[in-house]
């Protein structure tokens, strides 16, 4: 009886420390996660990413915040969670922004054509 | 006591450790981003434009699967399954823009095109408003030469024109002189020149030189004016028999007539007559007299050729 209390103690007791060594080994990637989501929304933010794609900055900027709290209470892996969801976030945001200007820019030309075009038709016909 | 205690820890263990393994199958947000992922793998776009997010995603789709699979919790696989949504977002985005760029660049050398056409057009306008201008032009200048030369050709007309009826007039005024010269009455019937006695050999049908001299200016006349013609008349006085004057009055006419030919008169242009002692000019009563009867009238047609009858 005393042994196997003593061993279940002993059990309990190592996976306390595993869990807490997992623990530091995940401080340095969640420290760099955390940077590298930071660069991401300030490019993104740069980038017009706020007036194209609003919803995702937004949550790119609440799970970045999250991520840097996490990383001050030492929870590694969810600073990293948060990080990597604020950096696919902020990624996302920039695209959009880029894809909806580019939209713009070929949506002009194509009018500017167009025009060409009629003029051409109407001096064509005098 | 000290049973119920570890018991209770040892329960709560299994379980901890039992719960970390036991996770769902799929959960509604990995089902979701599996259909947007086939979605996204059918979108020719994303295969030429952004491959290479395309591929990021795939490893993101297959880490949320093998925590599926793996049982883990289900928000592991949630993390999981909303990371690769977002890449593949990332991915659909950017093959919008890289396909917009692709058609900006298309765009701009299509609006070039536009333009060259646009400026080909006005250029080809102008030239055949050109073209259509040199062609009035052209017609303008062949206008103006035709004009030119009509009116060369009226004057080169009306000189010669001018001409003419100068050298008629000239003719006319050298007939007159002639007929002058031949002492040519008008009458009637038309001009006569009248050959008296005195211009023949007595009692004979031979012309003498004055009477010669009379026939070449007559010839002249008629060579000159080749339309005209003359009816030689013959007479005699009443002196004679009838049927002799009848045949001397013939001879005489004849005779002018045969002098006419030698000098070269047509003999379409000459008839001739004898009236023998008939339309005397004179009482056959003084020698003065019956020598005026003998004679012999040339009649001149007109300038067409024609003699009234007597």
């Amino acid at each position: 009886m005393k042994a196997s209390k003593t061993w279940l103690m002993g059990t309990c007791v190592v996976a306390v420390f595993g869990l807490s060594a997992c623990g530091s080994s995940l401080k340095a990637p969640a420290t760099a996660d955390v940077a590298v989501s930071q660069a991401a929304v300030e490019n993104a933010s740069s980038a017009d990413g706020t007036e194209f794609a609003p919803e995702d900055m937004r949550k790119a900027r609440e799970k970045l915040a999250a991520a840097k709290l996490a990383l001050a209470a030492k929870d590694y892996k969810a600073a990293s969670d948060y990080a990597n969801q604020a950096q696919a976030d902020a990624k996302l945001a920039q695209a959009k922004a880029g894809s909806a200007k580019a939209k713009a820019v070929s949506a002009t030309l194509q009018e500017d054509i167009r025009v060409l075009r009629v003029e051409l038709d109407r001096a064509a016909t005098q | 006591m000290k049973t119920t205690r570890l018991s209770i820890l040892l329960a709560s263990t299994v379980l901890l450790l039992s719960a970390c393994a036991s996770g769902p199958k799929t959960t509604t947000l990995l089902d979701q981003v599996h259909a947007d992922y086939s979605q996204a793998q059918a979108n020719p776009k994303i295969a030429t434009y952004a491959a290479m997010e395309m591929k990021s995603a795939t490893e993101a789709m297959a880490k949320a699967d093998a925590a599926a699979n793996g049982r883990e919790s289900l928000e592991t696989v949630d993390k999981l399954a909303y990371l690769t949504k977002q890449k593949i977002a990332l991915a659909t985005e950017v093959a919008s823009r890289k396909s917009s760029e692709a058609d900006i660049a298309s765009a701009a050398s299509v609006r070039d095109q536009v333009r060259l056409d646009q400026r080909t057009m006005e250029a080809n306008q102008a030239r055949m408003k050109a073209e259509d201008a040199e062609r009035a032009a052209q017609a303008a200048r062949n206008a103006a030469a035709v004009a030119t030369q009509q009116k060369n050709v009226a004057q080169a007309n009306e000189s010669e024109a001018q001409r003419m009826a100068a050298e008629a007039n000239a003719r006319n005024q050298q007939l007159e002189v002639q007929l002058s010269e031949l002492a040519a009455k008008k009458t009637e019937r038309g001009l006569i020149i009248t050959l008296g006695d005195v211009l023949f050999s007595v009692d004979q049908a031979k012309l003498n030189a004055d009477g010669a001299r009379m026939v070449q200016r007559l010839a002249t006349v008629l060579q000159q004016n080749p339309k005209r013609a003359v009816l030689v008349e013959g007479f005699t006085d009443s002196t004679g028999t009838t049927s002799h004057n009848q045949e001397l009055s013939e001879r005489r006419a004849m005779a002018v007539r045969d002098a006419l030919l030698d000098l070269g008169v047509a003999r379409s242009q000459i008839a001739v007559r004898g009236y023998g002692e008939s339309y005397p000019v004179a009482a056959n009563d003084t020698a003065m007299n019956r020598q005026l009867n003998r004679r012999v009238e040339i009649v001149l047609s007109d300038e067409r050729g024609v003699i009234a009858p007597r």
